[in-house]
């Protein structure tokens, strides 16, 4: 038993980017409470977006300590919770996701969608400190907390159009998935803490690889219970049903948030946990179910994105099969001399959160001028506001994965991580979807340059949701232009043992 | 550990019986005690792991306060979510709630 730990102002200083946020959200849900109603609410999305700022600044001060120190990690709260550079790279990416859905929230909800508008900026500000808590944490408790945090949250932010029943109904079928998903997730948990007798990450996996365990098919039992949760978090197929339905009930920046940020914290907690708590014996029999799930949501999100009407649940049946990618460096054979897979991983997930990011945005200047969502509201986009469909057809080719966008090379490093390790049914896969994915994303393209609109008239896009899409237009070009730095800078910044494991 | 065996087949049977009250029943409150049925399942599987298991610790009693709190407040936001959707539409019929199809 270790004797009673104090915390130390040292520990809170590298707590720092997380108490960041909690403070501010705290701070600023008093504050809107006590804010005279004449005051625009507007005010508090900024503040949000101020803090989402100091708390990624914190992180970026972090990981110069931490190259500069030659550490590998920080490890705080009795080894519970784990700044290393996964961590980090996480975090910034799900700040930065937060920051662009703030900044779309300022250019595009009403009051008469969101009456509550103060409480909706500011619920933001926990999602994200949710995600953050995910990507560090090196044991299930905390694991489940950040989870929790970050689940919760997002079930108001869902339900938050009180308006319109579709909300409601929204946030029910996401609530009620998502706690099933969490039940799973903790039967799994508890499994592993029956077999292990702990519940730190490093500790599960020294025990399982020890071999000779007494306990083998409650801890597979248990690892595929877990799978089957993060699967239902993920939206992976067959467990994607509740996606379509719960993107089309939410306004559109929660959607968005839905789509990047939630998605992103729950691959950092399928990363983290499955690399970590696995043995050798564990991985060969668990992983390939997961790749099976990663084949079926490639097949099943291209080709049931093919039948939606509705841009929204379009873009939900592309999340699906995108999850299915950025599922794929996961499940590789580790035996075979592969490190990159991180660095593929999230140069993936950067380059989805901005085209995805990009896409709502446009999609919910659309739907201002329009009152809906579905594939014909772009009808005649491009006579309507021929820079913003300039910008949305940058950002479907990067979806679909078109040449010199940040989508082809992210599928790319993909490609080759599967080749690398042999895994060509998973290649073959990932290639015939994106084919398939030409067609599907040039269906909003055709709607935009083709089709006649309802009218002639200009669609206005305000100055925020403007600076959105523009930056993830242009980052989606970046990415493809010069991958080169950023992949250098995370193979620079990451190295597989030392950060991702807990050891 | 014949007494961990029963309890562990207790928490399965408890886990099932709460995952087909959220698959098949109507009302939207018993969709929600079922689900904390499943967690509740969790909670017995932590309590005997950590009293009969291999390596008893009292790790397994904190998961569980943390687990039960955690339920709670799912608990509360799921009740206050049927509340807005019951004022627009007045019902709690699962069958109902087909508005997003499409």
């Amino acid at each position: 038993m270790e004797a009673l730990q104090t915390l130390t102002v040292q520990d809170l200083w590298t707590l720092a980017p997380e108490l960041a946020l909690l403070v501010a959200s705290v701070v600023l849900l008093v504050v809107e409470m006590f804010l005279p109603a004449r005051v625009n609410r507007d005010l508090i999305g900024w503040l949000v977006m101020l803090s989402l700022a100091v708390s990624a600044a914190l992180v970026g001060v972090h990981m110069a300590d931490l190259q500069a120190s030659g550490a590998s990690a920080v490890s705080v709260l009795g080894g519970t919770y784990r700044v290393d550079d996964f961590a980090n790279i996480l975090k910034l990416v799900v700040l930065a996701a937060s920051g662009l859905v703030v900044l779309l929230s300022l250019g595009s909800v009403r009051r008469e969608d969101i009456p509550i508008r103060g409480d909706y900026y500011s619920l933001i500000l926990p999602a994200a400190l949710g995600a953050m808590i995910m990507a560090s944490s090196a044991e299930l408790i905390t694991l489940y907390v950040g989870l929790e945090l970050m689940s919760v949250t997002t079930y108001v932010l869902v339900a938050m159009r009180k308006s319109r029943p579709s909300s409601g109904e929204a946030a029910f079928k996401y609530l009620v998935s998502g706690g099933v998903a969490s039940a799973f997730i903790l039967y799994g948990m508890s499994l592993l803490y029956g077999a292990t007798g702990t519940t730190g990450l490093g500790e599960i996996g020294a025990a399982l690889s020890a071999g000779s365990d007494p306990f083998e098919r409650l801890v597979n039992i248990g690892f595929y219970l877990m799978v089957a949760g993060f699967a239902l978090k993920l939206a992976l197929a067959p467990f994607h049903l509740w996606a379509a339905d719960v993107y089309q009930g939410a306004p559109t920046p929660v959607t968005a948030l839905l789509a990047v940020v939630t998605k992103g914290a729950a691959f950092a907690m399928a990363y983290r946990t499955l690399f970590n708590a696995m043995g050798q014996d564990e991985r060969d029999l668990v992983l390939p179910a997961l790749a099976v799930l990663a084949a079926i949501a490639m097949i099943v999100g291209t080709t049931g994105a093919l039948r939606q009407s509705d841009t929204k649940r379009f873009l939900a049946l592309s999340g699906v099969a995108n999850a299915g990618i950025l599922a794929i460096p996961l499940v590789l054979d580790l035996s075979h001399v592969h490190t990159s897979l991180f660095a593929e991983f999230v140069y993936y997930l950067i380059a989805y959160v901005f085209m995805n990011v990009g896409a709502f945005a446009v999609l919910a200047m659309v739907e201002r001028a329009e009152g809906q969502t579905g594939l014909d509201a772009f009808a005649g986009l491009y006579h309507r506001a021929p820079w913003t469909a300039g910008a949305m057809t940058v950002l479907l080719c990067s979806l679909a994965g078109l040449p010199i966008t940040g989508g082809f090379f992210g599928k790319l490093l993909i490609l080759f991580g599967t080749v690398q390790t042999r895994a060509y049914w998973l290649a073959a896969i990932l290639l015939a979807t994106t084919v398939v994915s030409y067609y599907v994303y040039f269906r909003i393209i055709r709607q935009m340059y083709m089709r006649g609109g309802r009218t002639e008239e200009p669609i206005r896009v305000t100055t925020p949701a403007g600076i959105v899409i523009w930056i993830c237009a242009l980052a989606s070009v970046a990415l493809g232009v010069l991958p080169r730095p950023i992949l250098s800078w995370i193979d620079a910044v990451f190295s597989l043992p030392a950060d991702l494991m807990v050891r | 550990m014949t007494l961990l065996g029963s309890y562990l087949t207790l928490a399965a049977v408890l886990f099932c019986l709460g995952l087909y009250g959220v698959l098949t029943k109507r009302n939207a409150i018993v969709v929600l005690l079922s689900l904390e049925l499943m967690l509740n399942a969790v909670n017995l599987n932590l309590i005997a792991f950590s009293k009969y298991g291999m390596i008893p610790s009292l790790t397994g009693h904190v998961f569980t306060l943390f687990t039960i709190s955690v339920a709670a407040a799912e608990a509360a936001v799921g009740v206050a979510i049927l509340i807005v959707f019951y004022r627009r539409r007045v019902t709690v019929n699962v069958d109902e709630f087909d508005e997003l199809r499409r």
